[in-house]
């Protein structure tokens, strides 16, 4: 055994030097990633350890826009284009359908395995497989969470009601200005900011196939998130505010709850933070008997089916997601892994005991739709949610009239979504 | 007093940016009174990946090819028309000046296409083909006026020297023009400089990145904080050659607008 | 002239045509982004598209007040560089300086200055002890914000083009009306708007089917919120083809906005034939 490795060793350096005398150049093999800006950065460090280790691959990664839509612009543009300069893409969750439809991406089950998805954690195992095949391998995982301030309360609200009170009890005493600061702006992240709600109140977004958002449930949540503005729990500002803003508020302690993705942790905790060691994460408030879900949020790289180096794309995505990268990209970035073997690390638990925590709202994960046609149904959700906080039509209202466009939406897509 | 409004009108917005892009952020989002100074925004902006001063020279030389581009076909076009009789020219002005006030945003979508069929997507030189389309109606119109303020004498008395007519619009014509062909450059550069649409759709890859697109990138805001500081650096940064530019050919530019729209 | 004239067809005539083409068609993510026939399903969905027309009237309602207030602005300003000042150079360079920047370059600039509340005007309505605007987070301000910003970059290419009508009066007009004891306020009706009137119809034209194709300053001040209250047909368009992979409907809006855009122009024409002989015999 040890023989034959030695003997393979020797091979392969004789190889390289018969290569290396002959002139023939150690072809490198470019792979380029588009992944956003805080993940290009994050996983800066990685990448220049996998160009170390993998001297026959060129590992590249474009840093992107920082929001979302701007990235889901930009790898459209450049896959629409034709050639697509990348071949691996680090996707939101919400994406995958509609690629998926429009033919651009490789199944990855042939890559990396049938079982591929036995070691990652519950919840982000979701959202990666449509239509039968794997087309998305998760690298961070990430869900709603409710932040709390611990020293402002000895136990985080559970329910709605719980949530109100304790707002209103606090700004009253003037401990805080504002109660709970959320995603408002019309934009994606009202609609996961919505589906947790919804779901709290015991409603669904689609059902079989079908909208369900006129149901009592429905309207019950958006009239709560309304009523967070209307009674100033929440600042009438909430209405534009995305991630970034409500942070901001929130870190400057003007506020007793905050919405937020597990990155905000590290920020909050970070040397000189004026919250640093006062904040708790938990899952988001639910009406008695209905669960505590946590829009899933993961990102996952995926191959294109343009790529010209395919297998080495492969080994650089097995390489972004093994578990000591993932190790590397939470202790360092605060970047929540999806490997189960990350989540029970017994030295990271101990240095991070927030870890079980994220593990817990990681299994709550609930999915957004999974459809090709999500980012129209999603638009038509966060623009009439949009109508109703900012006061032009009435909770009730609004969502008949969101249900009706939905179904509207329905009919044009040829009856399925 | 009518005066010092226009200025604070005018200069104010860009004022306020420019003392935002000098203050920390902490400054900016609590106590104004509190921060001093800083340069740490243009910093990170100019040690950006890319750095920002790559998407002004990819719009440099956008604006260049396009504008040389144009001038090499609407010259021509612009003679051809000139020479021909009042009437026919006038009715051909007029789809032109239609073509010029053409909202070209509505042509991203075919445009795109092209780019796509003719693989001409991430090229530089090649965003300058829309380009010179796009800027084609203006510079037509501007040249025209001035060829037609030529005096035909003139052109007769070289051809009678026996210039032909290559030599005629080098030696005799072109001369004339310099001015109108200043506006007309100024006009299709600053028209290129800015163009986002069908940059936006055009260019994907960051490096190739012109301005244009590159700041409505830039807009998404990070997630730790707004960095209204950063935004603040990157409009400066993004104004300063325009603002030489009109600095150094206020007279050009307005003559050019001004005629464009007169003679046309 | 040839190739030019070749190349402005193939600019602009034949994306309409391809337009024309792919709105009797279905080329959507469902479709595989492959082409279907579907004959006039597509301009059905238009008309029932609540959304549409809700986006036309904004792009209209914002097309018509930035037009309005810019005429109303630019010739202020064209009255006052017309006038003999010091240092008018300087006054007309640096009224140029708006209009010569890069709209996303200043909207990202205006998002800032309309933030609520560290803005610099909401900094000081809090100064004066007055209540903050929310400038971009209430759908009816909003839009005013962005005329606003509209505004102020294309307020001096309209005043450039009435500064150049103004300069073709010749001044003993104004000489011969002060005689008859006309006052600055009748001289500017009787006189300056008739004879500027071909010019204001240049500015109205150009700058209304510019605002009619708002796209870059509404894309980065607020992607068309809130709720939906500032999109604009363009950036609808936009958003069906880059969004939603909906090519077929995307063509259709950008048809549709072309179509209303002709109307409108020929709209603004008719209305300047038919009042020129009334301010022609006012005038004398």
């Amino acid at each position: 055994m040890v023989l034959s490795r030695r003997l393979l060793g020797v091979l392969l350096a004789g190889i390289t030097l018969l290569l290396m005398a002959t002139g023939v150049p150690a072809a490198t093999v470019p792979v380029s990633v588009l992944m956003p800006a805080s993940f290009a950065d994050a996983s800066a460090p990685l990448v220049r350890e996998f160009n170390a280790s993998h001297p026959g691959i060129r590992l590249e990664v474009t840093r992107g826009p920082l929001d979302t839509e701007s990235v889901s612009d930009l790898a459209i543009s450049s896959l629409l284009l034709g050639s697509s300069p990348y071949d691996l893409l680090l996707m939101d969750v919400t994406w995958t359908p509609k690629y998926v439809a429009a033919g651009w991406l490789e199944p990855l089950e042939g890559w990396l395995g049938d079982d591929a998805m036995a070691s990652i954690a519950p919840g982000a195992d979701l959202g990666n497989d449509f239509g039968g095949h794997l087309w998305r391998f998760p690298m961070v995982a990430s869900m709603g969470l409710l932040y709390w301030r611990t020293d402002l309360m000895p136990a985080p609200p559970r329910t709605p009601t719980e949530l109100t009170q304790i707002s209103r009890e606090l700004q009253s005493k003037g401990s805080v200005r504002w109660g709970y600061v959320w995603q408002g702006r019309q934009y994606e992240g009202l609609s996961t900011v919505f589906l947790e709600m919804l779901r709290g109140f015991g409603g669904r977004w689609i059902v079989d196939g079908s909208p369900t958002l006129d149901s009592k449930e429905a309207v019950a949540a958006t009239r709560w998130l309304d009523g967070l503005i209307r009674q100033g729990i929440s600042p009438p500002t909430v209405v534009t505010m995305a991630e970034p803003e409500s942070l901001q508020v929130f870190a400057a302690g003007q506020a007793a709850f905050m919405r937020n993705w597990p990155y905000a942790w590290s920020e909050l905790n970070r040397a000189g933070s004026a919250l640093a060691g006062k904040v708790g994460i938990t899952t988001m408030v639910s009406e008695p008997g209905q669960p505590h879900a946590a829009t899933q949020g993961s990102w996952g790289l995926a191959l294109t089916k343009g790529s010209q180096h395919k297998r080495a794309a492969i080994e650089a995505l097995q390489f972004l997601t093994n578990q000591d990268s993932q190790t590397k990209l939470y202790e360092d970035f605060g970047y929540t892994p999806t490997r189960q073997a990350v989540f029970r690390d017994p030295q990271l638990v101990a240095a991070h005991p927030e870890l079980p925590e994220l593990e817990a709202a990681l299994a709550n994960a609930v999915l957004r739709p999974l459809t090709p046609v999500y980012a129209q149904i999603s638009d038509l959700l966060y623009r009439e949610l949009s109508r109703v906080f900012t006061g032009r039509v009435s909770p009730e209202r609004g969502m008949e009239q969101l249900q009706e466009q939905t179904l509207q939406l329905r009919r044009t897509a040829g009856g399925a979504i | 007093m009518n005066r010092l409004l226009l200025i604070l009108w005018s200069l104010g917005p860009m004022l306020w940016q420019l003392y935002t892009s000098f203050r920390p952020n902490a400054a900016l989002t609590g106590n104004p009174l509190q921060g001093g100074w800083t340069l740490e925004h243009y910093q990170s902006l100019l040690e950006g990946n890319p750095p920002f001063w790559r998407y002004l020279l990819n719009s440099g030389v956008v604006g260049l090819s396009s504008t040389l581009l144009t001038l090499v076909v609407a010259v021509p076009c612009a003679y051809g028309l000139s020479r021909l009789g009042r009437k026919t020219a006038r009715s051909v002005n007029v789809l032109v000046a239609v073509a010029a006030a053409f909202p070209y945003v509505l042509l991203f979508l075919a445009l795109l296409q092209v780019a796509r069929d003719l693989h001409l997507g991430n090229n530089l030189l090649a965003l300058s083909l829309p380009y010179t389309g796009l800027s084609l109606p203006l510079a037509i119109l501007l040249l025209q006026a001035s060829f037609r303020d030529i005096p035909p004498e003139l052109e007769e008395a070289a051809r009678l020297e026996g210039l032909g007519l290559w030599q005629r619009l080098r030696w005799v014509l072109l001369p004339l023009m310099a001015p109108a062909i200043a506006s007309a450059s100024l006009l299709i550069f600053l028209f290129c400089w800015n163009e986002y649409p069908i940059a936006l759709t055009w260019l994907s890859r960051a490096d190739l990145l012109t301005l244009a697109p590159a700041m409505a990138r830039i807009a998404g805001s990070s997630v730790f904080t707004v960095p209204y500081g950063g935004f603040a650096a990157a409009t400066v940064l993004g104004s300063i050659p325009l603002i030489l530019l009109v600095l150094l050919f206020q007279r050009q530019i307005v003559s050019g607008l001004t005629q464009g729209a007169i003679k046309g | 002239m040839a190739p030019a004239l070749l190349l402005l067809l193939a600019v602009f005539a034949l994306p309409m045509v391809q337009y024309a083409w792919l709105s009797t068609q279905a080329q959507t993510v469902l479709t595989g982004l492959e082409p279907q026939p579907v004959g006039l399903a597509q301009w059905q969905r238009l008309l029932q598209d609540g959304r549409f027309w809700q986006d036309a009237f904004q792009t209209l309602r914002f097309g018509l007040c930035s037009v309005g207030l810019e005429l109303v602005l630019g010739l202020a300003v064209a009255l006052l560089l017309n006038q003999p000042l010091r240092g008018r150079t300087l006054l007309r360079t640096v009224s140029l300086l708006p209009w010569a920047l890069p709209t996303t370059v200043m909207a990202l600039g205006w998002r800032w200055i309309f933030n609520d509340p560290f803005g610099p005007i909401n900094l000081l309505l809090a100064q004066l002890g007055l209540p903050t605007v929310s400038f971009l987070g209430d759908p009816s301000i909003t839009w005013l914000s962005m005329v606003w910003a509209d505004t102020w970059k294309t307020t001096p290419f309209v005043a450039l083009l009435l500064l150049a009508g103004l300069q073709t009066i010749p001044a003993d007009l104004y000489e011969a009306a002060a005689l008859e004891g006309a006052n600055r306020w009748q001289s500017l009706r009787r006189i300056t708007l008739p004879l500027l009137s071909p010019y204001i119809l240049i500015a109205v034209l150009f700058r209304l089917a510019q605002a009619l194709g708002l796209f870059d300053l509404v894309q980065v001040l607020t992607a068309g919120g809130p709720a939906g209250s500032t999109e604009s047909l363009a950036l609808y368009a936009y958003i069906n083809a880059m969004r939603f992979l909906d090519f077929g409907y995307s063509a259709t809006l950008m048809l549709a906005a072309f179509l209303l855009m002709l109307l409108l122009s020929g709209g603004a024409v008719l209305l300047w034939l038919l009042s020129r002989p009334r301010l022609a015999g006012g005038q004398r």
